[in-house]
């Protein structure tokens, strides 16, 4: 056995001394509440910024699509799982077709984060089991619908982008204001190295 | 297959003998991921060990070849997939130091800040995955598993709460980070912490003194100063080894040199000098966190624009080198680029590749159940070793 | 009736109760585990404890297909959990439960139980050597070197309460403690309580003891070819084994059946008190972790066995200064 060298008895009594704290530990948690969570019974509360589910936004006040086709998502996904066709059209563009594919998808939000829009978000669930793959091959109406099924994060492209890099004074007031205080000469510096871009 | 140079055989004398070969194959419950290990054993003895790697290959240095600087990080936390955090920071820094990007302070503290959170979560999943092995399934490993696993997931909530993922985050980008700190976070970061430092109180009455826990692991695995150096260990394996070198003291990044901290090192070479090593860590990490949270600047958390485009951040032609202090050593990564939005050439430095080049060397001589003592004690992250 | 016909009665009747003890306290054990690990165990297969869990195991279990290796010694492969669960099934029959109710209470009631609880070994020999495996044949390697280790401080843990008794069967084991149960005899008493629950812990593979399991190196030891019915009879004879030592410790040293109330509460006592033993054995399961073979056998050769052997004497020695009753 492990041996400190105090002897015989010194070693039996570190021994009873040790089982009996571990023991003590276990009987402790005895006592204690579990922690579990019985889901789905009981519904698990999502933080504000859950990366779920993928879907696509009408506009709130129109009520038209918001996805103009730009196919910036379908550029910066890194497993490549979006497909959108371009509709031109003489006020905006539309997206003709709009495929997700959501088993290979990353959920890393760059797709969310650039979308000029706000067209795609993620939602705060991931009910996403499907018995068939081919259920998780998201098109236009299924992403439509699934943004009129579950609560949105607060993550959308212009609250992302206005994160990273805080925004001019003159674009702080609109929307939710960045939670990191910016000095306004700090901004203009970004502004400035941004159209330098 | 057998590489003969490491495969260092110990003659044990034993006449009259049988040599079994076992594998302890992919499939394993202590494999540690996949990790196949072909064992000769004399009876319970371990005379040879021969380490198959590779089963988790996914070619992630010819996919950072096409992908961007803006795709990349999210692909980077894949490597070491449990301290997803400091990967992402070994790639975005050498990126960094290649293109000479500026990191704004508020966003070298929000990076030092979660790489610590995440080295007290894997060191969390360390200690229970290593005590599962040891005390099996259905017994005291699993008891201190749960416990490390309940404490890890306080530590998740955050991150969740934080950028939405709770493993694989996605966090950093060319130039700081790319999410801020919610409203209220700080508070729940320091009542986490202060919970969990209570709990790691609780972990260490349970084993420390534990002559059962003392007895596998005092003396086993012994590594010698000088084989650690040899070899090429770092992270907790060579601190534990009487060698005091950490990247974060050695070579200071992201403002780790305004945080006052210790390094912990130990003489002993053995599993449980390891564990003394990471236990604490874990303190001294809530400590650097703690003094994150209350020297936190104001100011942008990123010197670029918010990601908007995929080819937006275009690096000039050079190479350099960046690494970090990982969980479970140093994690670098060399990057070559050419002017364009994509490296043109990556390579990851896995802590967990060198620190498996041990496992030949300090196994043969030892039993079998001490094999998987000595491989948790090790603590290899597959994704880091095959990338 | 004839006494043949009653015993044969009474040993089905017992048979079925022990199983469905098992089953049970298996659920128990779950249960406590789990609290213990901040969590629920079993819940959904009957809300909201669980208690049809053990049946839906067991009905798994049993129409799940029966695998044999094609290489395994097909004989020895199949045989081995019948002789695995015989003799833990059969200790049962010297127990007994209340004053003349039991199958058998042979008056050499401790030594039948000792000698036969130790036959296990060879089916789980057969086991691992049948299983055509390598980490099965190791384990079975093991456990060879470990439950003989063990099974000697094990008797003579059990033998003290004999001595102080001045016999070896059991009801009248259990009346000599009428006045003082042999847990509290001053210090002998403790000690060898502690000494029986050690060498039970180590004789059952039970953690910190289990490296012939080992879930996490050899996965299930001499188990890991067995599927269906066949694992379910190890599973049963393995529980049995540790509830039968729990029986026996509670009648050796916790007073059996005795306690306060009418005679008919005696079994409800019983049955706590080897309950008892057995959430204790369960308790130092979920808490420690296990130690390697050759450190248990040290423990075995080098401590227990040399303290088992000196407080044998010692009680001898007590024994013959008091009286042939003890204390």
């Amino acid at each position: 056995m492990a041996s400190n060298g105090h002897g015989f008895w010194g070693d039996l009594g570190q021994l009873t001394r040790a089982v009996g704290r571990a023991m003590g530990v276990t009987l402790r948690n005895l006592g204690r509440k579990p922690v579990t969570v019985m889901y789905p019974d009981a519904p698990r509360p999502y933080p504000d910024r859950f990366r779920g589910v993928l879907a696509l936004t009408y506009d709130r006040e129109t009520g038209e699509e918001n996805c103009i086709g730009c196919r910036l998502c379908e550029y910066i996904c890194p497993p490549q799982v979006i497909k959108v066709e371009m509709l031109k059209a003489e006020k905006r563009n539309w997206a003709k077709t709009f495929t997700l594919e959501l088993y290979a998808c990353e959920f890393c939000e760059l797709c969310v984060q650039v979308c000029p829009t706000d067209a795609i978000i993620m939602m705060k669930s991931f009910d996403l089991a499907t018995a068939d793959r081919r259920e998780m091959l998201l098109d236009k109406d299924r992403l439509h619908a699934i943004g009129l099924t579950f609560e949105p994060s607060w993550a959308t492209g212009n609250k992302l982008r206005d994160m990273q890099a805080p925004p001019k004074p003159a674009k702080a007031a609109a929307g939710k204001a960045p939670p990191v205080g910016a000095t306004p000469a700090a901004g203009a510096e970004e502004k400035a190295k941004e159209t330098a871009e | 297959m057998a590489d003969v140079e490491a495969r260092h055989v110990i003659e044990l004398g034993y006449g009259g003998n049988e040599r079994l070969i076992m594998n302890m194959g992919p499939q394993h419950p202590s494999a540690h991921g996949v990790f196949r290990a072909i064992l000769t054993l004399e009876g319970e003895t371990v005379v040879a060990v021969d380490a198959v790697i590779g089963y988790l290959h996914r070619c992630h240095e010819k996919l950072a070849e096409t992908l961007t600087y803006v795709q990349y990080p999210s692909i980077a936390s894949k490597t070491d997939y449990v301290s997803a955090m400091t990967a992402e920071l070994a790639y975005v820094s050498a990126v960094e130091k290649v293109g000479t990007v500026e990191v704004p302070k508020r966003a070298q503290y929000l990076r030092v800040l979660v790489a610590e959170l995440q080295r007290v979560a894997s060191h969390c999943l360390w200690l229970g995955t290593w005590c599962l092995d040891m005390g099996g399934a259905l017994g005291g490993g699993a008891t201190v598993f749960l416990y490390c696993i309940r404490e890890r997931e306080l530590i998740l909530d955050l991150f969740e709460a934080l950028t939405g993922a709770r493993l694989l985050y996605g966090f950093h980008q060319i130039g700081g980070t790319r999410y801020d700190l919610p409203a209220g976070w700080t508070q729940t970061c320091r009542e986490t912490v202060d919970f969990i430092e209570g709990r790691i109180d609780e972990y260490e009455a349970m084993l420390e003194d534990n002559p059962f826990f003392l007895v596998r692991t005092q003396g086993v695995g012994v590594v010698s100063r000088e084989l650690a150096q040899d070899v090429g260990l770092s992270g907790p394996l060579i601190r534990a080894s009487g060698v005091g070198y950490d990247v974060r003291r050695a070579e200071p990044y992201s403002s780790y040199e305004d945080f006052d901290f210790v390094i912990p090192v130990e003489l002993a070479g053995d599993c449980y000098a390891r564990y003394r090593v990471r236990m604490q860590e874990f303190r001294q990490s809530i400590r650097i966190v703690r003094q994150v949270l209350d020297g936190l600047p104001e100011g942008p958390i990123s010197s670029r624009p918010g990601v908007k485009s995929v080819g937006q951040v275009r690096i000039s032609k050079g190479e350099g080198y960046g690494r970090v202090e990982g969980a479970r050593g140093e994690v670098g990564c060399y990057v070559v680029a050419d002017g364009g939005p994509k490296p043109y050439r990556l390579k990851w430095r896995g802590a967990s590749f060198s620190n498996l080049a041990i496992l030949p060397h300090i196994i043969p001589g030892h039993k079998v159940a001490d094999v998987v003592a000595i491989m948790g004690s090790v603590d290899p992250v597959f994704g880091e070793v095959d990338r | 009736m004839p006494p043949l016909a009653y015993q044969a009665l009474a040993g089905f009747i017992l048979l079925n109760a022990v199983i469905g003890m098992v089953a049970y306290v298996t659920l128990l054990e779950r249960k406590f585990a789990a609290r213990m690990q901040s969590r629920i165990g079993p819940y959904y297969v009957g809300r909201p404890h669980g208690w049809l869990q053990p049946i839906a195991d067991a009905l798994k279990l049993m129409i799940k297909e029966d695998v044999v290796p094609a290489l395994a010694d097909r004989w020895v492969f199949n045989l081995a959990p019948l002789v695995f669960l015989i003799p833990c099934v059969l200790i049962f029959a010297t127990i007994p439960f209340a004053p003349g109710l039991g199958v058998a209470d042979l008056n050499i009631g401790v030594l039948f139980f000792l000698a036969v609880s130790s036959l296990e070994i060879v089916g789980l020999f057969m086991g691992g050597w049948g299983s055509n495996n390598k980490y099965a044949l190791l384990s079975a390697m093991r456990a060879v070197n470990q439950i003989i280790s063990y099974d000697l401080p094990f008797v003579f843990a059990a033998l003290i309460p004999v001595l102080l008794a001045g016999s070896m069967q059991m009801s009248v084991i259990v009346a000599a403690q009428q006045g003082l149960w042999f847990v509290a005899y001053p210090v002998i008493g403790q000690l060898a309580f502690l000494a029986y629950v050690v060498a039970t812990l180590a004789a059952e593979n039970r953690v910190p003891f289990d490296i012939l399991e080992a879930e996490s190196e050899l996965v299930a030891g001499f188990r890991v070819e067995y599927s269906g019915m066949k694992f379910a009879l190890i599973q049963l004879a393995e529980y049995a084994h540790v509830l039968g030592t729990s029986f026996l410790g509670a009648l050796l040293f916790l007073g059996g059946w005795l306690g306060p109330g009418p005679a008919w509460l005696g079994p409800v006592w019983f049955l706590l008190k080897a309950l008892l033993i057995f959430l204790l054995v369960t308790w130092v399961r979920w808490s420690f972790v296990r130690i390697r073979v050759d450190q248990i056998l040290a423990i075995s050769w080098k401590l227990l066995l040399p303290a088992t052997i000196v407080l044998l004497l010692a009680t001898a020695f007590v024994v013959a200064a008091g009286g042939p009753r003890g204390i």
